[in-house]
């Protein structure tokens, strides 16, 4: 007996040590000068969590709203509901999976068709084809809509056009007339981002200048007012982004002139140059150039092209490497496509800063911030981040839109401005907890 | 066409594993005293603590003792209230000696084995550092024959030699995600040898002081074919070949120290002792892979460690014959510069305390008991290679008994 109680108190010894951990005093969060019990994020594509090519599940539960909203609730925030995909439909609009690397290390990408949210596809007349989705009805925090610029915002038919809008509305496709922004504004919230217009530049762009138009400057300026008027109407607090550089993203980066060049200089060392359809210093009409460095091919340009025979005028000539053959000008953003498009983001940014200021609102630099991942690089608990493509660890599969691991980090990127402008001292997110792009 | 894609990952494993982390338990009796014991020749332990002072034990010893350490480190990521605990494991250093020599002769033979470096820490898979390290076992065997000569009543030499076995199992995780979102892994696991000497001067002053210095040398130690195992997903398995092996060499520092001992009657022994690790010899850490791709290159990472200091001192009171209680502590200063914290074992300024009890079971066999805490300060980093960024902070707790028999 006496033994025994000898070995208990080594027992509870041992026990007491085990858990006499250190206990590192932590910063105290708070709220500062804002409310984060109800917050909103208004936005597109980049907002609703949409990556490698699609909006579904995985991407929307990792949308840098969601990661914000789950470090808000230790500075006051509340909850924060997405209109996610159910299940069944996780994989909503489709997206595009990795499936392996060529012989030569270019990656194979191949699109997941399996449990999508598409109910059907309607013939809009005058529009084309609106592709629409599962109806979400629910609570919202994240008004995230992918295809969303900023020159919609006040558009009441666009719950007929943009399939993730109409599935946010009560009411059947065909019917709606709810403009994004009293939407977004007819329930309260005390806190908002708001991180639009990046597809204003952004669609001219991806589409290499010929599928789209940059929306009007002073469009842009104008719309932005009212939306920020609107969101701070009743005095609440925000913070909201810049629009990217879109030539900071792998979409124009990793397909090079130079690098197709000597991909043909190989098989043929005599090839000179490759052409493209470029803008000329009018600024409307194209003619064909030799391509430079300066010139951005988009990264879903089918490199095989380059060299097939066309039939021209001229006889049968090499896609890409005579001046009659040109590269098509949507595989294309030109130097002075590229010229005219940052002109017009700087504009668009300008607008942006400047009402925020006004309004007193957080701005997160994301302009800027991302030319300096680009230049340089990420360096963040052990992880080598850049702006490449796969390999960059920022990017999803489409070059243009976030891994969760590139969300988490914009996420980190506005809490730090939000606490900066409001002195709130909200936890950052791990980022050592987010994935980059998956490989098999 | 299209081979435009190179697969460029920044990835490359640099692992590092011999952090600041000397583990000083190299005899129960010494712990309790605040772990001194160059300047005293208490029993077998001598052959560690100064091997000259071996020569002037009135007895021969068998002994052997063991001090589970717990080991607590917190991390708190910068801007964060996040608390990441390393799991509870324990290490295992011990210590055996045995000393000889005829009665009265005027020198010792002796062996002893012990574990001087060593770390065991394992901070899990998904804590914010989990790139720069999930787990380390790392561990250092010495084993050292010495002979030791009395060449007068009051002065004798010892020096031994040095055997090193380490061994070393590492992982951390790699930021390559497989289909089902799980990161990679890297694995190094291995071991290998070093060689070194330790050698003591004992002086025995007067009947109330005695001096010891020592001098244990650098063991550089080199791990050669050691597995490196990646655990990728399958289609950057090319990138990681396996297997692969590496090589690596750690410089295990040199100790120089000096103890005194003082006998103000005959129930107080009071001691002191001054140590300084050269852990300058720590300039960086290189690995080399037997296998390199363009992923996969060897690394070499600066360390820049600088030297250390360790003032100890501790007191024995005999309060009866057969019982001896004993205290002490003392004060270490980091061997790691600012920005070279790791998670291995986040090293800072430390100040430790200890308690010990010797109890005598018959004439020939003692036992001892010992418990050191030990407390690293806070320390705020962000680690120039890989900028992880937050505060540790560590507890050790280490318990101990070791048996032993002298004649």
């Amino acid at each position: 007996m006496k033994n025994l109680r000898r070995y208990l108190y080594v027992i509870a010894g041992l026990l007491l040590i085990s858990s006499c951990k250190p206990e590192i005093e932590t910063f105290k969060h708070g709220s500062g000068s804002a409310d984060f019990s109800k917050y909103i994020a208004v936005g597109n594509s980049l907002t609703a969590g949409y990556a490698d090519g699609g909006l579904y599940l995985d991407g929307q539960q990792n949308s840098y709203p969601a990661i914000m909203a789950k470090q808000m609730i230790q500075a006051g925030g509340g909850s924060f509901t997405q209109p996610l995909f159910g299940s069944g439909q996780e994989n909503g609009s489709g997206y595009l999976k990795l499936t392996g690397f060529n012989a030569d290390g270019t990656p194979i990408t191949t699109p997941v068709t399996t449990d999508l949210a598409i109910t059907g596809v309607t013939p809009v007349l005058g529009f084309g084809n609106v592709t629409l989705y599962a109806k979400y009805n629910g609570n919202i925090n994240n008004f995230g809509v992918p295809g969303l610029k900023l020159e919609q915002i006040t558009y009441a038919p666009l719950g007929n056009l943009n399939g993730y809008y109409e599935r946010l509305l009560p009411g059947a496709e065909g019917t709606h007339n709810t403009p994004y922004l009293s939407f977004v504004t007819a329930q309260p919230f005390t806190f908002f981002s708001n991180w639009l217009g990046n597809n204003d530049a952004l669609l001219y762009a991806t589409s290499g200048g010929a599928g789209d138009v940059l929306t009007d400057k002073a469009v842009f300026q104008q719309l932005y007012g009212v939306m920020i008027n609107a969101m701070t109407a009743n005095g609440q607090k925000g913070v909201v982004g810049t629009i990217p550089d879109v030539t900071a993203i792998p979409y124009f980066n990793t397909i090079t002139v130079g690098a197709i060049l000597a991909g043909v200089q190989k098989a043929n060392p005599q090839v000179q140059a490759i052409y493209i359809n470029a803008l000329g210093s009018d600024g409307v009409t194209y003619a064909p150039r030799a391509a430079t460095a300066k010139d951005l091919i988009i990264l879903t340009f089918p490199t095989s092209m380059i060299g097939t025979p066309v039939s021209t005028p001229y006889g049968t000539l090499p896609y890409g490497l005579t001046p009659y053959t040109p590269i098509d000008n949507q595989y294309v953003l030109d130097e002075a496509e590229v010229a005219m498009t940052e002109d017009y983001v700087s504009s668009y940014n300008t607008t942006i800063t400047a009402v925020a200021a006004q309004k007193g609102l957080a701005v997160f630099d994301a302009f800027t911030f991302l030319n300096n991942v680009k230049a340089k690089g990420l360096l963040i608990d052990g992880v080598s981040l850049n702006a490449n493509y796969i390999s960059g660890g920022i990017f999803s599969l489409d070059g243009i839109h976030l891994t969760p691991r590139g969300y988490a980090i914009v996420a980190n990127e506005f809490i730090k401005a939000i606490d900066a402008k409001y002195g709130s001292s909200i936890p950052l997110a791990n980022i050592s907890d987010y994935r980059s792009v998956k490989f098999p | 066409m299209r081979k435009i894609l190179l697969l460029a990952l920044a990835i490359a494993p640099v692992l590092s594993f011999a952090q600041g982390f000397q583990v000083n338990l190299e005899g129960q009796k010494q712990i309790g005293m605040g772990h001194t014991g160059v300047g005293q020749a208490q029993d077998g332990a001598a052959v560690f603590f100064n091997p000259g002072a071996v020569a002037m034990l009135p007895q021969n010893y068998v002994q052997a003792g063991i001090s589970p350490l717990f080991y607590k480190s917190d991390f708190n990521p910068s801007g964060t209230n996040v608390q990441d605990y390393n799991a509870n494991k324990v290490a295992t250093p011990f210590e055996g000696y045995a000393v000889w020599g005829p009665k009265d002769a005027r020198w010792k033979v002796s062996l002893g084995v012990y574990t001087p470096f060593g770390g065991l820490t394992d901070w899990g898979n998904s804590w914010a550092g989990k790139y720069s390290l999930e787990s380390l076992d790392l561990k250092a065997i010495y084993v050292q024959p010495t002979l030791s000569v009395r060449i007068t009543n009051f002065l004798s030499i010892g020096a031994g030699f040095v055997y090193n076995h380490g061994s070393v199992d590492l992982t951390q995780a790699l930021p390559l995600s497989n289909s089902a979102g799980q990161d990679g892994q890297a694995e190094l696991k291995g071991s290998g040898h070093g060689l070194g000497w330790n050698a003591g001067i004992y002086l025995k002053a007067s009947d109330k002081l005695t001096i010891g210095f020592v001098h244990r040398s650098q063991v550089t130690t080199t791990i050669n074919n050691g597995d490196a195992i990646f655990t990728v997903p399958a289609s950057l398995q090319s990138s990681f070949p396996q297997p692969n092996t590496f090589n690596a060499t750690i410089p295990l520092p040199a100790t120089n120290a000096i103890g005194f001992g003082f006998y103000p009657n005959k129930q107080w022994t009071i001691a002191f002792d001054a140590n300084l690790v050269g852990w300058n010899v720590y300039k960086n850490l290189a690995f080399d892979y037997k296998t390199n791709t363009p992923e996969l290159q060897d690394t070499n990472e600066p360390r820049n460690y600088k030297n250390a200091v360790a003032l100890r001192a501790g007191a024995q009171y005999k309060c009866k014959d057969n019982l001896a209680l004993r205290f002490g502590g003392g004060y270490a200063t980091t061997a790691v510069n600012d920005g070279y914290v790791t998670p291995e074992a986040p090293d800072a300024n430390r100040v430790y305390f200890t308690l010990g009890a010797g109890y005598a079971i018959c004439k020939h066999l003692d036992a001892d008991l010992s418990f050191e805490y030990e407390h690293l300060m806070a320390r705020t980093q962000t680690n120039t290679y890989s900028n992880l960024s937050g505060t540790f902070e560590t507890n050790v707790y280490i318990p101990g008994i070791s048996l032993a028999y002298h004649w």
